[in-house]
């Protein structure tokens, strides 16, 4: 009995650490989706390049020697301008082409362009990857992927909770990252013209908001939170050109749980899906983790169609 | 005050509008009528800048417009009220009040318009914490009209203020513009379909069809006969 609720805890624990860095990746698809109403399939490959720019930053301040086992962390910081910026450029060049104003009065309001465009984005981030890193996986090195704290459960003597080090610190840093962000568009000024673009960009335009100006904005934060979410799951995941194929499906489950539009609901979709996608594995064999994750993600939506944080009551 | 010189708008071929000319005085109150499709909204629109000129000129306060950014026009004191309110409905009262007192002038007048807002719609003051959403059409449209005021605009344009509105709250709501209207600080250029409504407040009314301007003239010069004649061409 108390081996299995040492199991359980574990996998508990191993659920809530992968789901907060699910959440992240979900939060900055949400941003994007939320505030711009773009479908953005080259997400996953943002993170992955958040991923490959993580392992070079981290080597180079691992170098030096001073940052020790924090150079990770302060690479998966320094990832989110260099992500913002490219983010934020990619949106003057390209996106804002087929988003905003200009899309109002195009067929399904320009859907079908920002579709094709970023799915464009997508496989040229994949194969440029191919090209300049190869295909092998390259991950950081750490001493603390392989430390663990312990923590007795108190059950009884010799029931212990292993915490990677690595692991949680990058869950507790996306949690951080996720509540800075939902500060940012609750608190202040520029979250509330965000919300206000979002809501209905014509009138924004009215009150004097820049839409194309806020979408550049919501672009470069969600590439700026695939990114840190990349650096800090590189430490776990090792990177290679297509990772972000294997993240975006969990990435649109997540936002689709959460309930379309709500980015704190994002954060919650993600986090389930990590919960489910452990715990199944106390029941099931370790391939079907995924299988189960859409058995309750369909059943979610079967018993609240709006997902989890979604509104139901607006009037027109 | 504002000038639009021989204008014309086109959506993908299909005018919208061809050459109007409209005159629009500091301190008065202007209305445009006609039937539905002659481009009253679409005159709004070239006005705030979501639609581009196909010819034409634009001056307010003696400057062109043209090479004038949409959300600029804002901060220049220009306040669009849009067809169908367009509140922000998942911000609260107090924001969407928030967001319309971002510009230039908003900023520094806050503290008076806001006192103005909740003067001229006191139920705004009761909601302030609630979803814009979730309010009646009716709060929705003094929500939207009190976020125009929020800018401290020279020029507040409303489209179709009472268009779906009980008449009940669509009195509310004339009421209000009558009420801004005396005190006389902000031009007004009105969009409405109550006809009758609009010429009883008006000094001066544009009748416009199939995108031209068929009639214009002080409201009190514009005889019923006339107007029946512009708009049904009997």
């Amino acid at each position: 009995m108390n081996a299995m609720i040492e199991q359980f805890v574990q996998t508990l624990a191993a659920g809530l650490t992968a789901g907060s860095l699910y959440g992240l990746t979900c939060v900055g698809l949400a941003m994007i989706f939320g505030i711009m109403r773009v479908i953005n399939f080259a997400q996953g490959d943002f993170m992955m390049v958040g991923m490959y720019l993580a392992v070079w930053i981290a080597a180079r301040l691992g170098g030096v020697h001073v940052f020790g086992a924090a150079a990770p962390f302060i690479a998966a910081i320094l990832v989110a301008p260099v992500l913002f910026m490219a983010g934020s450029l990619l949106h003057r060049l390209l996106i804002s082409r087929t988003t905003g104003l200009r899309a109002v009065g195009l067929s399904g309001e320009g859907h079908q362009a920002q579709l094709i465009l970023t799915l464009g984005v997508a496989l040229i981030l994949q194969n440029g990857a191919l090209i300049l890193m190869g295909s092998s996986p390259v991950s950081i090195v750490s001493k603390l992927s392989s430390r663990a704290w312990e923590i007795p459960l108190l059950i009884d003597e010799d029931s212990t909770l292993f915490l990677n080090q690595a692991r949680t610190i990058s869950a507790l840093v996306s949690i951080g990252v996720a509540f800075l962000l939902f500060r940012l568009i609750r608190q202040t000024g520029i979250g509330k013209s965000l919300r206000a673009a979002a809501d209905n960009p014509e009138a924004a335009t009215y009150v004097g908001i820049d839409v194309t100006r806020a979408h550049r904005i919501a672009f470069g934060l969600g590439a700026a939170i695939a990114g840190v979410a990349g650096a800090l799951m590189v430490l776990s995941t090792p990177a290679q050109p297509f990772v972000g194929t294997d993240f975006i499906i969990i990435m649109y489950a997540g936002v689709v749980l959460g309930g379309i539009g709500s980015i704190t609901g994002a954060f919650w979709g993600g986090m389930v899906i990590g919960v489910v996608q452990q715990l199944s594995t106390l029941v099931l064999p370790l391939q079907l983790q995924n299988a189960m994750v859409f058995l309750v993600f369909v059943l979610i939506l079967l018993f609240r169609p709006q997902g989890l944080f979604g509104r139901t009551v607006e009037r027109a | 005050m504002l000038r639009l010189d021989q204008i014309s708008v086109s959506y993908g071929g299909l005018r919208a509008l061809s050459d109007v000319s409209l005159d629009v005085r500091a301190g008065e109150l202007s209305a445009v009528v006609g039937p539905n499709g002659a481009g009253k909204s679409t005159l709004f629109k070239a006005i705030s800048g979501t639609v581009p000129l196909q010819a034409g000129h634009i001056m307010f306060q003696g400057d062109d417009l043209h090479e004038i950014p949409a959300h600029r026009r804002a901060h220049m004191g220009i306040a669009h009220v849009p067809e169908g309110r367009r509140v922000f409905a998942s911000l609260s009262v107090l924001e969407n009040l928030e967001m319309g007192a971002a510009t230039d002038a908003g900023r520094a007048g806050r503290v008076r318009s806001f006192e103005r807002i909740f003067t001229l719609f006191p139920i705004l003051a009761e909601r302030r914490a609630q979803m814009a959403g979730t309010l009646s059409g009716g709060q929705q449209q003094m929500l939207a009209i009190g976020r125009a005021l929020a800018s401290c605009p020279k020029l507040l344009m409303l489209d179709e203020p009472s268009m779906g509105l009980s008449p009940v709250m669509a009195d509310t709501i004339f009421d209000a513009i009558h009420q801004l209207r005396r005190e006389g600080d902000i031009t007004i250029l009105l969009v409405e379909q109550r006809v009758t409504d609009a010429l009883a407040q008006c000094d001066r009314a544009t009748v416009l069809e199939s995108g031209r301007v068929v009639l214009e003239g002080l409201a009190s010069e514009l005889s019923a006969a006339r107007l029946r004649q512009a708009y049904l061409g009997v």
